[in-house]
């Protein structure tokens, strides 16, 4: 095991130096572009850098939740669209992207990276934009959606006797009061379990509120290898593990009560190679936090989505690249010192990122 | 002053798949009426799975008939479908094991009620009258609620997919694209000037992509209706199927006296296209004010200027010099 108190990076070693993100809004009257902009110059305020300095930008965005075909192309203009940017794609949340910039700077000819995650959900309708990501033949054509597929996995998780529907609600509970103090969150109350439980179903067993909100949002950083990283700030994060997984598409082929993805995910990354101070989870579905927990081993953990969640505010896209820097932005202001963040994608947790981050002395 | 609405698009795309050797002979047998498995290792796969999941191998192409009875080994229940679910009313999508195979299958269940449905409740296929060789062809009710059906089978093998998807979108025109609007309603074109660079430009985006700089109201202007040709093209109409336009025309772009970027893609029918040139002058002939329509307009596209603009005409100042128009072409 590697003590904390005894890490020192090297030169290979790649730390976030800077984050920004934007609010989580429920309909972000401007565009796409304006969100990252935002998040961009504060980056560059904050670092004292020019954006010519910053040597390779790569972004996770969706054209279909705007349903704008080539809007990640316009995204650019976010960054500044001249002179051209050296410049990457994923139509994956921004956490993926980080991914790809993390092992972009590996190869180790350039130091520094913007990591952007962006999206607009509310000019479009989630509910039917998700289907089409599943099985075209035998799936889509049903409009099998996101908050159905949550359902059936709330279910096996109840039908396994590993939850139950209080167990939900006292997620979403603790998850909304906990973004009261989050002033990025779009949803934020103080309901009891037992408030929550006199609510109908939406998709049972979910009630509403085990369902994130639908939001825009933009989210960024900038990595940064070896001693630039030391240059750029005094409190650099290190990315000390980074992994992801993918299940089969097929639900039938799952146990859907476990994430054996995000297990494999959490200790390839390292999650327990050290003391856990802060965990942030892309808890988009309130049950998905008791799976999640158990895949990563932090079952009993105190310090689980202190901003909320993305129950508290979920723009796709940027909602896993959030999570990171909930957790780097507590290292950055010294309220932590080690901690895990995770990202999904696809239904059920098909797909799972795990990331592990420490400070320096 | 008109009322601007919300822009609305509809974007579909008409999808046409191939269905292959696997899901083609499930596909026909749902619009024949019955369920078709096929056997990989020791489980049984409905519908039919075209590699081995854990090897990767060529799953097999010996179906078997399999139903039309069913499990439910778990449900949610859909209280509030959406317009792309199988039923307008509430039911069930459940992970059903369909007797006879070993793989559940996701599919709906027209329950009438969520008491009706549990962990192990039998539910069987029905099949729909309208059929057209899709997994919607089916779909699932409680065993003692399901009818004896007459299938008529069909004659040649289901060999294309066909999937429509239609997604509505919806926004608010952003509050600069408002402004923009408003003053193309009243005859007046309104530009962003850069409140770091000076640069103006019609219409403005609400930003100044070059130095990152959102723009708002303050840096707006009202510009000059009155430009120089910084470019053209003449088109040559072919006579396509949908083809409206039978003479060559001009679309060219204008720099705006006072702007450093020009507007493109006007239409112009009412100049010689002998006399047309790059460093003619121009000034804008507006629409009457009823007249103007600004409903082409969202906040990724311009509209056309001749929803406002009649024509434009020359001024007859003397023309200004090409090469000063070089960097304003587009």
């Amino acid at each position: 095991m590697v003590s904390s108190a005894t890490f020192t990076p090297t030169d290979d070693d790649i730390a976030i130096v800077a984050v920004s993100q934007t609010r989580s809004y429920r309909l972000f009257n401007d565009s796409e572009q304006m969100m990252i902009m935002s998040c961009v110059n504060d980056l560059l305020s904050r670092t004292g850098m020019d954006r010519n300095d910053v040597q390779f930008t790569i972004a996770g965005s969706c054209d279909y939740l705007s349903g704008a075909p080539f809007a990640f192309v316009s995204n650019i203009d976010g960054v500044g669209a001249w002179p051209p940017v050296y410049e990457s794609h994923v139509e994956m949340d921004g956490a993926w992207a980080l991914n790809e910039a993390w092992h972009r700077l590996m190869l180790g000819d350039i130091e520094t990276a913007f990591v952007i995650g962006s999206g607009k959900s509310s000019p479009g309708t989630p509910r039917h934009v998700f289907p089409l990501q599943t099985d075209p033949y035998t799936a889509a054509p049903l409009g099998l959606d996101y908050i159905s597929i949550a359902g059936l996995q709330a279910n096996a998780l109840i039908n396994a006797g590993k939850a139950t529907e209080r167990d939900f609600a006292e997620v979403v509970s603790r998850s909304r009061r906990n973004a009261l103090a989050n002033p990025n969150a779009q949803l934020a109350s103080d309901h009891s379990v037992d408030e929550l439980m006199a609510k109908p179903y939406y998709s049972s067993p979910l009630r509403l509120h085990d369902v994130p909100p639908i939001s825009d949002g933009a989210a960024a950083m900038i990595i940064a290898r070896g001693k630039r990283a030391l240059e750029l700030t005094d409190k650099p994060v290190w990315i000390r593990g980074l992994d992801h997984r993918i299940e089969s598409h097929h639900l039938g082929l799952r146990d859907l009560s476990v994430s054996t993805s995000a297990k494999l995910a959490g200790e390839k990354a390292g999650v327990h190679d050290g003391p856990i101070d802060v965990a942030e989870l892309m808890v988009n579905f309130s049950h998905e936090e008791i799976i999640l927990r158990e895949a990563l081993g932090l079952q009993d953990h105190r310090n689980v989505n202190p901003s909320g969640g993305p129950l508290s505010g979920h723009p796709v896209m940027a909602t896993g690249l959030v999570r990171i820097i909930e957790v780097a932005r507590r290292i950055i202001d010294g309220e932590a010192r080690r901690g895990v963040a995770h990202a999904s994608s696809g239904p059920a947790l098909q797909q799972n990122l795990v990331c592990v981050l420490e400070g320096g002395d | 002053m008109t009322e601007l609405s919300d822009c609305i698009h509809t974007i579909e795309y008409p999808y046409t798949r191939s269905t292959g050797p696997y899901i083609g002979p499930f596909l026909t047998g749902l619009r024949d009426g019955k369920l078709l498995a096929n056997r990989v290792g020791d489980r049984t796969f409905c519908p039919p799975i075209e590699y081995d999941p854990i090897t990767g191998e060529d799953a097999s192409v010996a179906f078997v008939e399999v139903g039309p009875g069913a499990t439910v080994l778990g449900h949610t229940w859909v209280s509030d479908p959406s317009t792309k679910h199988p039923f307008p009313h509430p039911f069930a999508f459940a992970l059903l094991r369909i007797d006879g195979a070993d793989v559940p299958m996701v599919h709906a269940v027209d329950a009438g009620s969520p008491e009706a449905l549990a962990v192990g409740t039998r539910v069987a296929a029905q099949y729909r009258d309208d059929r057209r060789g899709a997994i919607t062809d089916l779909y699932f009710v409680p065993e003692a609620a399901a009818v004896v059906q007459n299938v008529v089978a069909g004659d040649e093998p289901v060999l294309v997919s066909e999937h429509l998807i239609s997604l509505v979108v919806r926004e608010p025109l952003f509050p600069h694209r408002r402004r923009y609007a408003e003053g193309l309603l009243a005859g007046k074109l309104i530009g962003q000037k850069s409140s770091v660079s000076g640069k103006v430009v019609v219409p403005g985006r609400g930003y100044d992509n070059l130095n990152r700089v959102p723009l708002t109201e303050a840096d707006e202007l009202v510009i000059s209706d009155r430009g120089t040709v910084s470019s053209y093209t003449v088109l040559t109409p072919v006579q396509y199927y949908g083809q409206k336009e039978t003479e060559p025309y001009i679309r060219c772009s204008i720099l705006l006296d006072g702007t450093d970027s020009p507007i493109i893609g006007v239409d112009v029918r009412d100049i010689v296209l002998a006399d047309f040139r790059v460093g003619m002058r121009l000034q804008a002939v507006w629409r009457k004010p009823e007249d103007r329509r600004v409903d082409g307009l969202d906040n990724r596209f311009g509209g056309s200027w001749e929803d406002v603009i009649e024509r434009w005409e020359p001024t007859g100042e003397p023309d200004v010099d090409p090469a000063k128009l070089k960097d304003y072409t587009w």
